[in-house]
């Protein structure tokens, strides 16, 4: 056995190296994960694939009774179409929705000011209340 | 109503709880089966009239269950695809059929005589329970009881939602949707589901391959979930077979046999490689060649096998590691991985480059570069549920569950274990590839049931658990019964165990906030589930409302116009035919035709040939002879077309016109040429400014047929295009070949027959060699009859006219 292991060796000199681990590959933590994650999310969400693949303007125009051009934001009436700051914009309030559920569990950390605990209370509530309030009106203006 | 429903009552001993939570739950799955019926009458006659995709699965079955398994295998449809005929048996997931016929096969065992009908019919809803079911305990294993009632809630709400979800889009919105009718795969399931406590409508009808899939996804995925927790022999092999169901039943199961491998994979570099796993996919491996040689072929497929091949070199690595020091272990270590991992890559070329592993099929590769299917399969992003998914397919389908989906990745992330890991894995993969399709929504859904109850039951432990200690949180139970079975299971379950850490300091802060807080989180959680059922029940009433051979529209004065061309056309089909009469038309209406004219179709909506879809892309995409000669060659009787101009639907032939140009360029390239359809401008119009060659396609002709004539609107000039708002070019459309045969009430079906070549064969005048300079006209007409340039008309008589047939019969 140990005839066959020093057998390249005759041949080969062994060069003078230290290889170490390097100290940034390490098991990511759950925080730096969970943000990966729902970055890609926001973007997946938010129809980066179509817009890729579709490539849609980011603001649409209109041209009103008088002749004037004006930007629309979201594209009327089609379910199956967007325009890419719509896009953004609407996955940009998923995001905050599930972060506000996130700060909310956050709050039950027991070593928490109470002043803190009630600022962060409310940000939760604020942004859920707002994100789903939003998106429901978003999703008015689709609906035809 | 469940109200009635102990369990929401206040304190009960611990061991009462499950029971009645079980019972709670089975009463969910009770209710399903009971609207069903209740619904009898409405299913029987209407959906699967209505039900046209299912309509071709439900011919498969009855053939099966009539001739028997193996005369299924080998049946020869030779009324689809005309001139080839369709190997059905080989061509088609059996799963659905299979299961139905043993359903009848056991119904008939027990003396209960039931038609094969009656089965399709209730198939949906039986296996939409057994879904809630799956994902119960799948929910279960991951976390708690408790977030497993609220997935099957869920589940029972969304993700039987999303089955039929698709009919929205295709029928109440088709009108908007420019680019390409979801319809054309499966638009008309109609909707199953069962809203638990508020309303108890629940619609079944849907009879297609999703069905079933979904309810064998969840269920391999908790068999493997279980197999991985507990490592026994037992549960791997029942993955295995619940795998095999998969397989049988959709085509979707290349998620599957990519995911578990991933979850492996991930799981070895966590380094939480273990015995168990080990078991699991030693036993999971040698069955996956059962499913046929091709899995054993196809690229797609790798992954298992290298996964499975870079277990074994691990286990045997972690053998040996007892037996040798560590300084030889790195030594063999690093040998072995440089060897191993050359030869396995190496391998792999050399079998893709000789042949035996077929490369990637295009629509999986178009699922990783999102561009390849836009140039290079056009047939496969022609079809719209091929198409990349908007923001808005996100929200409409999943509404609140959106939001919350990223808080349940939230906690399985921040307590990760081994099946949490798959689940994470599985959300992600799935978010990655709904927004790539939307018809991939369909395996994102159960995951988002799954994540978002394990929000939602870890929130209502949070602020539910302090109820004892004092003031109870003013939760509206009657608002929404999910969250009650949930609640009073998170008071008694875990709240010993939690309380003591970390909410006593809260309440010796400030007990009153904190009762404050609880309670307004209560209502707003209880406020979000409240809008996202009555958003599930309006989906759901709005598909089944509409379904989409019948289209709905509302009119100035807000009543419903019915439009039912697509009905009438298709029986004055079957009405005034020859029963073999062969009928073109484009693969989108390939199953209805079939289905409900119950005549041969050219191309339909298996679209397995694609050259034969090209020729008839071709035929539609030239000229009038030209067409004329392929459709001699094909033998059409008939040409089918719809045609949206006159009410301004948006999703007919002439704005799919452009896919069938594209299609027959892939085939044809010396005949077709996309740019020829389009102005100088890069624009495609079909008025007078558009392309000569456009105005002159067989489908533009077709269309626009004698619709110059036809003033839909006294503000616009005669032959305005409402879909596309334009005044047509080509208003004098004279058809050589053709006729009209049929037009429905608003023009929405044209049907025109293809006329025999005469039996002389009329040279044009210029085209001859003998020119007689005279032209004989018979004296014994009168010249008054001349009417301007037109041919004389000569009147025979009727005796003379039998001596003249005599004379040409054969």
């Amino acid at each position: 056995m140990e005839l066959l292991y020093s057998l390249p060796f005759t041949v080969l000199e062994i060069p003078n190296l230290k290889l170490k681990r390097p100290t940034w590959l390490r098991q990511p933590s759950a925080m730096f994960m969970y943000s990966l994650v729902l970055l890609s999310y926001f973007f997946v969400c938010g129809g980066l694939i179509y817009d890729v693949i579709v490539e849609p303007p980011s603001i649409g125009s209109t041209v009103d009774e008088h002749g004037h051009t004006k930007p629309v934001a979201f594209m009327p009436y089609r379910v199956n179409g967007q325009y890419i700051m719509e896009g953004l914009a609407a996955s940009f309030l998923f995001t905050l929705g599930a972060l506000g559920f996130v700060i909310l569990d956050r709050t039950h950390s027991p070593t928490m000011p109470r002043l803190n605990r009630i600022l962060l209370v409310s940000v939760g509530f604020v942004s859920i209340l707002l994100s789903f309030s939003v998106c429901w009106v978003f999703m008015r203006m689709k609906l035809p | 109503m469940r109200d009635s429903i102990p369990g929401r009552s206040g304190r009960k001993p611990t061991f009462l709880l499950l029971p009645t939570e079980s019972v709670n739950f089975f009463y969910n799955i009770v209710l399903h089966l009971y609207n069903v019926v209740i619904c009898y009458p409405i299913l029987t006659h209407s959906l699967l009239t209505l039900c046209v995709c299912s309509r071709f699965n439900y011919r498969s079955t009855h053939y099966m269950v009539q001739n028997g398994f193996y005369n299924f295998l080998n049946w020869f449809d030779e009324r689809a695809w005309y001139p080839l005929g369709r190997i059905v048996g080989g061509t088609v997931y059996p799963g659905l059929m299979v299961t139905s016929g043993t359903i009848h096969y056991l119904l008939t065992l027990l003396n209960i005589p039931i038609h094969i009908r009656d089965i399709c019919v209730f198939l949906a809803p039986f296996f939409s329970g057994l879904t809630a079911l799956a994902t119960y305990f799948l929910t279960k294993e991951l976390s708690s009881d408790a977030a497993g009632l609220f997935a099957a809630c869920f589940m029972a709400l969304v993700c039987l939602n999303t089955i039929s979800e698709i009919p929205p889009f295709s029928a109440a919105y088709i009108s908007r949707i420019v680019q390409y009718n979801i319809e054309a795969l499966r638009g008309e399931m109609v909707a199953m589901c069962a809203v638990p406590g508020y309303t108890s409508r629940s619609v079944a009808g849907s009879y297609d391959n999703e069905g079933i899939a979904i309810f064998a996804l969840m269920f391999t995925y908790f068999l493997w979930v279980k197999a991985v927790k507990t490592g026994t022999i037992l549960w791997a092999t029942l993955t295995a077979l619940a795998y095999f169901y998969m397989v049988s039943a959709w085509g979707g199961y290349v998620f599957i046999i990519n995911l578990i491998p991933l979850h492996v994979f991930v799981l070895l570099l966590m380094g939480r490689f273990s015995h168990r796993i080990y078991i699991g996919c030693m036993c999971l491996s040698p069955w996956i060649p059962f499913v046929g040689f091709q899995p054993l072929r196809t690229s797609e497929h790798m992954a298992s096998a290298g996964v499975f091949l870079l277990l074994q070199a691990c286990a045997f690595l972690k053998y040996i590691q007892g037996y040798l020091s560590k300084s030889e272990m790195k030594l063999v270590f690093f040998l072995g991985l440089v060897v191993v991992g050359g030869a396995v890559f190496v391998g792999v070329v050399v079998l893709t480059y000789l042949g035996y592993i077929a490369p990637w099929s295009g629509r999986f590769y178009s699922l990783w570069d999102t561009g390849y299917a836009k140039i290079h399969l056009p047939i496969i992003a022609s079809v719209s549920e091929h198409q990349p998914t908007t923001w808005f397919s996100f929200f409409f389908d999943l509404h609140a569950l959106v939001i919350t989906f990223p808080v349940g990745l939230w906690y399985c992330i921040k307590n990760i274990n081994d099946e949490r890991v798959f689940i994470v894995l599985y959300a992600i993969s799935a978010v990655y590839f709904a927004g790539v399709m939307v018809r991939l929504m369909l395996p994102l859904t159960p995951v988002v049931c799954v994540l978002s109850a394990i929000a939602f039951s870890n929130i209502f432990q949070f602020y539910l658990q302090e109820d004892e200690n004092g003031t109870k949180p003013a939760v509206s139970t009657d608002s929404d019964s999910d969250d009650s079975p949930a609640s009073n299971k998170n008071l008694y379950d875990k709240a010993g165990k939690v309380r003591k850490i970390k909410v006593s300091p809260t309440n010796r802060e400030d007990p009153g906030l904190g009762s404050n807080i609880r309670s307004i989180v209560m209502v707003l959680l209880v406020m979000i589930l409240m809008m996202f059922t009555v958003h599930c029940t309006w989906v759901t009433s709005n598909a089944y409302s509409s379904p989409s051979i019948v289209l709905a529209s509302y009119a100035n004065d807000g009543s419903r116009v019915i439009l039912d061309d697509f009905r009438e056309a298709y029986y004055w089909l079957s009405q005034n035919t020859a029963p073999d009469a062969r009928v073109m038309s484009w693969w989108d209406y390939g199953y209805q035709i079939q289905g409900m004219a119950n005549r041969t179709t050219l191309v339909d909506n298996n679209t397995w040939n694609n050259s034969h879809i090209a020729l008839v892309g071709k035929a539609m995409a030239s000229n009038e002879s030209a067409a004329y000669t392929i459709m001699r060659a094909l033998d059409v009787d008939y040409v089918l077309v719809i045609f949206g101009g006159v009410i301004g639907y948006s999703g007919d032939d002439i704005n799919k016109f452009l896919w069938m140009v594209r299609i027959a360029e892939g085939e044809h390239p010396k005949d077709i040429r996309e740019s020829d359809y389009f102005t100088d401008r890069g624009e495609f119009r079909v008025d007078d400014q558009g392309s000569p060659t456009l105005l002159n396609s067989l489908m533009y002709k077709l269309s626009y047929y004698r619709f110059g004539e036809l003033q839909t609107d006294y503000r616009v000039p005669a032959g305005f295009d409402r879909t596309r708002n334009m005044e047509i070019g080509n208003k004098h459309i004279k058809l050589e070949h053709l006729e009209e045969a049929y037009t429905t009430e608003h023009w929405l079906v044209r049907i025109f027959r293809v006329k025999s070549p005469g039996n002389r064969p009329r040279i044009p005048y210029a085209n001859r060699s003998i020119r007689s300079r005279k032209v004989f006209i018979t004296k014994k007409v009168s010249t008054h009859f001349y009417l301007g340039r037109e041919k004389p008309v000569v009147f025979v008589s009727y005796p003379l006219l039998q001596i003249l047939h005599k004379f040409h019969a054969p």
